[in-house]
């Protein structure tokens, strides 16, 4: 597929669309929007930028594109962790949706708030503090606080009640969304002139689910009706540690499977292993070896229950059940001995519940670059995955740092390996490309997904699921019919 | 350290790309997004939410593109050094409007020295043969010539002493402090000099003024003209060189020659230690040398504080990169620097809550203060070159303060003062600004309960 680089013509035709002050093919501008890190290192600077604020302005950039062949990628305003969808070959049209950031309404009968792309999970969380004391929105655990509920959900994320109620994209009833073909579609109820956006399977199949995990490959979303839940004032985190991988997966699934009772009140629920700590910190500033981390009360591996409830009692009875069923699985752990729980400060506690946050960014630090190289499993299978990929990673002379975290109540993990390198090492990046490449063949063929594929490396997956590539590509065209949308995501066109 | 700016970009090479685009750094407060605050307010510049994260960077809320935020301008370095960007007036025009508050640099979990990358990025693009504009042309031919970026003559740097009857310590011999002045306060705010000077006096320092002082440099190294920044820190170096402590009422040069002087350096340290007056003020509360005397005229009145970027921020980094540096293990020493940033913060709010208990006025803290404490507008190079940001900045800076209903809003920074200042009176923004030290001195509040020994000064740098 052939895409034509965008020219002082389009350029003009855009302005006429936006005005001048919104669009641009500045050089040190586009340059700007560049980045290659967190979860995908390919970029390349876009030919031109475009803030847009109403949904007519996108409709007709959308159209013009299409009409011209010229690749188009929305970013919505914050990026899941450092733009991680941003223009890649062919370039294009970089749509930055900053502008429209409107929380357009909270219903706390009908538990959905309405709020645009641009609006950020600090914004989103802060409103509601304020204004709606008692519900919170389903931003992203974990993602920085410039990051979008939007952007989390096309991307496939998770929120910070993800083990209690599943996946972000379950959270997301309705949307709003622009077609390149000019189209304008409201999904759901919402397709319905004034019905509110209530009901995600409204007059028929669920179009929305077409748009999660898309990666901005269909359409531009231009609103988004999302569930917000009760923000309970009893909360707290309980913390078990133990020596080795399958200790945590099996604990957790135990008390995962305790669904109607405490698995729906441990709505955050994730572990990983003593590097997770280690990585935080400059390479040549912390000590590597485990002896450290013991003397300061941190286990190999662990896992944290965030527990919300609506009474004290409530919480006593989840954090106890917690407690008890550990102190039992001792019986049938690989390493009973090891099997600890882990005393936590009450400041240690705050800062663990406090959202959103900035706990994924300083992996930076540690070198100077980070990929999230992020799959799922069911959820019993996240110890083989850790246990693999950790030594993948010390063999490829990485520290071996993972995260992993239940959706849906231990129904499925997502397992973050976090590959820390130097950025500015050109061989560093070619091994990190190996290691993918090396674990993408493996993890494929035990019927892992990755979490946000990349386009070069993880595409493999689609070329393996050729049906559903089929009706994937059949879809895209139906919606995107010279599909400019973000060409190279989803292997698509 | 390297000395040119391409140099020094190289050395920020691990610093630049250590950037995850995360955009934490567009805000105060970055990681309290539900922090409490006091509400929304609608000011001259249009109506704020202080409460929780609040966009601190002036350049992006100005401009709006990714560019003129923070993590823009490091991808920009970054593109610069993989060469997918050259140097053009484009790129200066993009990088210019930064007023390097070093807002971005203290919310970035990473610890990335954003402001040094900025200049370097601004000198390497100079280098690169871009013209500086037109107004930084202007304040280097000037200051080149007169040793001043204003204009002024420099037969007159001291003239506001002498007129002030404090024309003994002008090359005062016997004197091991020395004032350094600075440019602001020496041809557009003398008042702060004046007043400096006087409460010395009442202190019975004995002290300096140097007649060879020239600017500092700092607008030169800001906007990336680092030969002529280097040229104006040797002979300041050289004026100064004889005297053990170097005091300051200006947070712009005091950072200047504190921080950016050793690194320039070619060799050796800096012969002398540096003190900020509002430090000496402060700590002769706590040593109980001083106290202050009840005004009839200032009790009651709420005052507010603005922490100077260059005197807050800059030296909490600073210090911050300094334990960084010699840390053997990070982890246990981040405790230091939080206690270390505190302490520096607390400073100048000695001075403020000594006022409240003996003068009677009502210390006010405004939302974002301290590390997340946002810029007045005038540093940079921005003040000159881009004059209406500069000061639409300063007043959202006061908005802030009447968001609080100050009455007088105090900082200790004549650059600071003469921006927040000159936006008070475009806008209207009703409050009185004045200098911290100036303030003590106009309502002569000082009062002594044991003078100060040349060794006790010395000391307190130690």
């Amino acid at each position: 597929m052939s895409y034509k680089l965008p020219n002082e013509k389009d350029l003009q035709a855009m302005i006429g669309i936006v005005g001048k002050e919104y669009a641009t093919n500045n050089k040190a501008i586009t340059a700007s929007y560049l980045s290659k890190s967190v979860m995908g290192l390919e970029s390349q600077i876009p030919d031109i930028v475009i803030r847009p604020k109403y949904v007519e302005e996108i409709r007709k950039i959308l159209v013009y594109c299409s009409a011209e062949k010229i690749a188009v990628s929305p970013v919505s305003g914050g990026l899941s962790g450092g733009f991680a969808c941003p223009t890649i070959k062919p370039g294009g049209v970089l749509l930055d949706l900053g502008r429209m950031n409107r929380i357009i309404e909270i219903d706390e009968e009908n538990r959905f708030c309405i709020v645009e792309p641009g609006v950020t999970n600090g914004e989103l969380w802060a409103y509601m503090h304020k204004h709606h004391p008692d519900w919170a929105p389903p931003i992203p655990d974990g993602a920085p606080p410039a990051a979008t509920v939007m952007g989390d959900a096309i991307d496939r994320g998770f929120s910070l009640y993800t083990s209690s109620v599943g996946p972000q994209g379950d959270n997301f009833m309705c949307g709003e969304v622009v077609f390149p073909n000019g189209d304008v579609v409201r999904t759901g109820s919402w397709a319905l002139p004034f019905a509110k956006p209530f009901y995600k399977y409204g007059l028929g199949p669920d179009m929305w689910s077409f748009l999660m995990g898309s990666q901005g490959s269909f359409g531009v979303i231009t609103k988004v009706a999302v569930k917000i839940y009760p923000h309970p004032k009893f909360k707290t985190v309980v913390v078990w540690g133990m020596d080795n991988p399958y200790d945590m997966q099996d604990l957790t699934l135990e008390i995962g499977k305790q669904e109607f009772g405490i698995a729906h009140n441990t709505v955050m629920v994730q572990g990983g292993n003593y590097p997770l700590v280690m990585a935080r910190w400059p390479k040549d500033k912390i000590p590597h070896d485990y002896n450290f981390y013991k003397e300061i009360g941190i286990s190999q591996w662990w896992m944290n229950w965030e527990c919300w409830a609506q009474t004290q009692e409530e919480l006593d009875y989840v954090t106890n059940r917690i407690d008890k069923m550990a102190e039992d699985f001792k019986k049938r752990a690989k390493s009973p001995d090891a099997i600890i729980k882990q005393q936590l400060h009450p400041k240690q506690i705050a800062s663990r519940m406090k959202k959103p946050n900035k706990i994924a960014i300083p992996y930076s630090f540690w070198e100077a670059g980070f990929l999230f190289i992020t799959w799922y499993t069911p959820w019993n299978e996240s110890a083989h995955f850790a246990e693999m990929y950790t030594k993948k990673m010390e063999e490829y002379g990485f520290p071996p740092v993972i995260w992993i975290a239940s959706i849906e109540r231990c129904r499925q993990a997502i397992c973050m390996p976090i590959v820390c390198f130097d950025s500015t090492k050109q061989s560093d990046f070619e091994k990190v490309q190996e290691l993918n490449r090396d674990t993408t063949e493996y993890a494929l063929k035990q019927g892992w997904l990755n979490y946000r594929p990349d386009p070069y490396i993880h595409v493999q997956a689609y070329y393996q699921a050729g049906m559903y590539w089929k009706y994937l590509r059949a879809f895209k065209k139906l919606v995107d019919p010279n599909m400019i949308m973000h060409p190279g995501r989803l292997a698509l066109p | 350290m390297a000395k040119t700016g391409m140099e020094r970009l190289e050395e920020l090479k691990m610093d630049i790309y250590k950037c995850i685009h995360c955009k934490a750094c567009r805000f105060a407060y970055s990681g309290e997004p539900d922090r409490e605050g006091i509400g929304e307010f609608a000011g001259k510049q249009g109506t704020v939410l202080y409460e929780g994260m609040v966009d601190a960077c002036p350049a992006g809320i100005e401009y709006g593109w990714e560019a003129f935020w923070n993590a823009g301008k490091i991808w920009i370095a970054r593109s610069i050094l993989t060469g997918d960007l050259e140097f053009t007036e484009e790129v200066r025009d993009v990088i210019l409007p930064c007023i390097t508050c070093g807002q971005c640099s203290a919310q970035c979990e990473n610890k990335i020295r954003t402001v040094d990358i900025i200049e370097a990025l601004r000198a390497a693009c100079k280098e690169a043969g871009v013209p500086m504009i037109e107004r930084h042309q202007l304040i280097e031919r000037l200051t080149k010539e007169l040793n001043n970026p204003y204009g002024g003559k420099a037969e007159e740097r001291l003239k506001w002493a002498k007129d002030a009857g404090l024309e003994k310590y002008i090359g005062n011999k016997d004197a091991k402090i020395g004032y350094f002045i600075g440019c602001t306060a020496s041809y557009r705010q003398m008042e702060i000099a004046i007043a400096t000077c006087k409460i010395f006096e009442q202190l019975g320092i004995n002290f300096r003024l140097v007649e060879d002082e020239v600017c500092c440099g700092s607008p030169f190294f800001r906007v990336g003209a680092v030969d002529t920044a280097q040229e104006l820190m040797n002979k300041n170096i050289e004026a100064f060189k004889d005297l053990d402590l170097v005091m300051f009422s200006c947070a712009g040069c005091y950072k200047t020659l504190t921080n950016d002087y050793p690194k320039w350096m070619t060799e050796g340290k800096l012969p002398f230690k540096t003190m900020h007056a509002f430090e000496l003020i402060s700590r002769l509360i706590t040593a109980e040398k001083i106290k202050f005397k009840p005004s009839k005229e200032l009790k009651g009145k709420v005052v507010t504080y603005h922490d100077p970027c260059h005197l807050g921020r800059h030296m909490a980094l600073e210090m911050e990169q300094e334990i960084i540096e010699e840390s053997k293990n990070l982890m246990m020493d981040s405790r230091k620097i939080k206690q270390k940033i505190n302490e520096w913060y607390e400073v100048p709010r000695i001075v403020l809550r000594q006022l409240e208990q003996d003068v009677g006025i009502k210390f006010t803290e405004m939302y974002r203060i301290k590390l997340d404490s946002f810029c007045c507008g005038a540093g940079g190079g921005v003040r000159a070159g881009y004059a209406d940001f500069s000061l639409k900045t300063a007043s959202l800076r006061l908005d802030e303060a009447n968001a609080v209903e100050a009455d007088i809003i105090t900082t200790e920074c004549p650059f600071c003062y003469t921006n927040l200042s000159d936006a008070n009176n475009q806008y209207e923004h009703g409050l009185v600004v004045y200098g911290l030290i100036q303030m003590i001195d106009e309502f002569k509040l000082l009062d002594i309960t044991e003078k100060p020994t040349l060794k006790e000064i010395l000391s307190m740098k130690e």
